[in-house]
């Protein structure tokens, strides 16, 4: 194995939206500035953008940015930074039109106007569809990939980062990792870090081992504030496959059923009913599958045609999985038989910033879903969050080193111990691979008593279970080589990142959002206020409460989405 | 899930090695091969990038870890 030194002015850590956002935003304010993204994904491969269906949230010129924030404190239950929020939406629809530019449309009526679509039941807040039904987000990360080659940005595929370096006085100066194929040791030396990695995650989309979140353990390893992580995105998909959307399809009135046909979530919720999130429908699931009333399917009957253009697949990825479903028997978009499960899919959790992306750790910034704004996701905020907290950390960047910060170079103590520790396991042999280890800790998320219905009991018995993992599982895990080293330390992220999150929901006593407690179904306004997780002098996790500051705030925090919902009735 | 890679259409260009953002794929001599299989996600990007019609992605994903254990799932759908 090699050592390979890198110097850049900044280093981003991850190459997805909001890490080519941020790069895009620094090489147009300082062209001289020499950036590097490294990504484990291929190089320039754009990250979960790629996959994405394309669809972006914008507040349109002469629409009210206020009426989203009212809207989105309405939908988060209260937990909405309203400054934060009405900063991101002002700068939305600028890096929208900067889409169009490159040339990733949006889908337009007869007279060129943006067609939007009303997203959670919600009266302003709307996300505008690709004209690329099928591949748009593969566009957006083509276009955005020519930005790179472009404005001269290094892009390094295949890896990954195993830690964050500081100086003595605990300023992040650069990070360590390596090349997931070669094995090569890399030192990157930097002026400032951009930490822009995806969501925290056990499984992202498509079922498979894919899980991410070995930047959780990272930030919080750098000295981190950590936050959001009792929230969860749990998805209605197909059993047998995976299929994206749902969020659209029911904006114009496709349903989930029970095996009676009954549209259930009208019980649950009479003013919302199917019209809102995954994790409200999947809850109600839950509950009709232990009332004995499932399966649940989908019903796109109630989809006029009319909207169809919004829900039918008509290139890429999507319309190739079609046609493989209708050559296997199963035509997604008429069939009325095709089970739906629950399926556990990430954590909103991730880093605690101030409003221009900056960590608390001097040096280190946060952009994308590993900087944790939302409380409970909504279509379209991906594509549109990335976007802009990626152009505002480049901003703040380029401010800082506008001011003069240069390189200290890397304390050799602390890059020894972290190269020592990121090969150790390597030295192991036999035990248990990665993917093993992480579908036992899959299994223990996806139960719907940890996931959806959640109790003191269910949860102490999830934490119970998660520390035999890492008493008797982790230790056995192994890398026989240097891919399986990287599932190696994603495995051990996700441990991490399940251990926050079943803290966090015992310590939310309460139902608010994602988070729903059976022995606690109601909302308690003690608990208005973000659980923060820090790093102790000793390694523990530290967990502090913080209030919403609403005295701060322009609009009152008195209307919540969750109260349209009625789930201890039964 | 992908399933094969036809070593009589590969042309060896590496373009489904490069595409996979998990490191599924890799070269092995003249012909790309399934080094990882159980970390593909089916996203298909391998299958769309391939020239030569090589690659071939099924498109049932894994068994899920069960959501209702002991009681409540459905259990023929499970062979997927």
């Amino acid at each position: 194995m090699n050592t390979i030194k890198h110097k850049p002015d900044v280093l981003i850590i991850g190459g997805g939206s909001a890490g080519m956002w941020a790069a895009k935003r620094l090489k147009e304010r300082a062209p001289e500035l020499d950036v590097l993204i490294v990504d484990k994904g291929g190089s320039k491969w754009g990250g979960l953008m790629r996959l994405s269906g394309g669809d972006f949230e914008a507040v349109l010129p002469g629409e009210d940015v206020n009426d989203w924030v009212k809207d989105l404190t309405y939908y988060w239950d209260g937990l909405c930074e309203q400054d934060v929020v009405a900063d991101l939406f002002r700068r939305a629809y600028d890096r929208l039109e900067e889409y169009h530019r490159m040339g990733c449309g949006s889908l337009t009526d007869e007279e060129g106007k943006l067609r939007g679509v009303p997203q959670r039941g919600l009266p302003h807040v709307r996300l505008y569809p690709t004209k690329f039904k099928g591949t748009g987000g593969q566009v957006m990360a083509d276009a955005m990939a020519k930005e790179m080659d472009r404005l001269g940005v290094t892009y390094l595929g295949r890896v990954q980062i195993s830690g964050l370096v500081k100086d003595e006085k605990g300023r992040a100066v650069g990070a360590v990792g390596f090349d997931c194929c070669t094995g090569d040791f890399l030192e990157i030396s930097a002026r400032c870090v951009i930490m822009a990695a995806g969501p925290a995650s056990w499984k992202p989309g498509y079922n498979g081992n894919t899980s991410t979140g070995e930047w959780v353990r990272l930030c919080f390893d750098g000295g981190c504030k950590l936050r959001n992580f009792d929230t969860l995105t749990v998805m209605n998909a197909p059993r047998k496959f995976f299929w994206e959307g749902q969020g659209i399809y029911l904006a114009f009135g496709a349903k989930f059923v029970n095996a009676q046909g009954e549209d259930f979530m009208a019980r649950y919720s009479p003013s919302i009913g199917s019209n809102t999130d995954n994790n409200f429908i999947c809850r109600g699931m839950a509950l009709e599958m232990k009332a004995g009333r499932g399966p649940i399917c989908f019903d796109l009957s109630g989809v006029p045609e009319d909207r169809m253009e919004f829900v039918r697949p008509n290139a890429g990825n999507q319309l190739l999985n079609h046609t493989k479903l209708k050559d296997a028997g199963i035509n997604f978009l008429t069939d009325t038989d095709i089970e739906f499960i629950p399926q556990v899919q990430l954590t909103n959790g991730g880093v605690w910033t101030d409003i221009k992306g900056r960590t608390g750790v001097p040096g280190l910034y946060a952009a994308g879903r590993c900087r944790s704004i939302d409380y409970i996701y909504m279509g379209g905020f991906g594509l549109s969050s990335t976007a802009v907290t990626g152009w505002i950390a480049g901003d703040a960047v380029a401010d800082e080193l506008a001011a003069g910060v240069g390189w200290t170079g890397l304390p050799r103590g602390q890059v020894e111990r972290l190269r020592e520790a990121l090969y150790a396991p390597m030295k192991r042999s036999g035990g248990q691979m990665p993917h093993q280890v992480l579908r036992k800790l899959n299994g223990l998320m996806a139960r719907y008593d940890v996931c959806l219905l959640q109790s003191e009991e269910s949860l102490t018995a999830a934490r119970a279970e998660l520390g035999r993992i890492c008493a008797e599982d982790l230790p056995e895990m192994c890398a026989p080589d240097f891919h399986y080293l990287a599932k190696y330390n994603e495995v051990e992220g996700i441990a991490f990142l399940t251990r926050l999150f079943l803290e966090a929901s015992l310590a939310r006593r309460e139902s608010r959002g994602s988070h729903y407690r059976v022995d606690y179904p109601k909302r308690d306004e003690r608990y208005l206020g973000w659980f923060i997780h820090t790093k102790g002098g000793a390694g523990e996790v530290l967990t502090e409460f913080v209030p919403v500051p609403t005295g701060r705030y322009p609009n009152p925090v008195d209307r919540f989405y969750t109260d349209n919902f009625r789930f201890d009735a039964e | 899930m992908i399933q094969h890679i036809d070593t009589e259409r590969c042309i060896g260009c590496g373009r489904c090695v490069r595409s996979c953002p998990l490191d599924v794929i890799r070269m092995a001599g003249p012909f790309a091969r399934i080094a990882y299989p159980e970390d593909c996600m089916t996203c298909y990007l391998c299958e769309l990038n391939c020239p030569a019609g090589a690659v071939f992605v099924h498109p049932f994903k894994a068994v899920p870890p069960e959501v209702f254990p002991g009681i409540l799932e459905k259990k023929e759908g499970d062979q997927a």
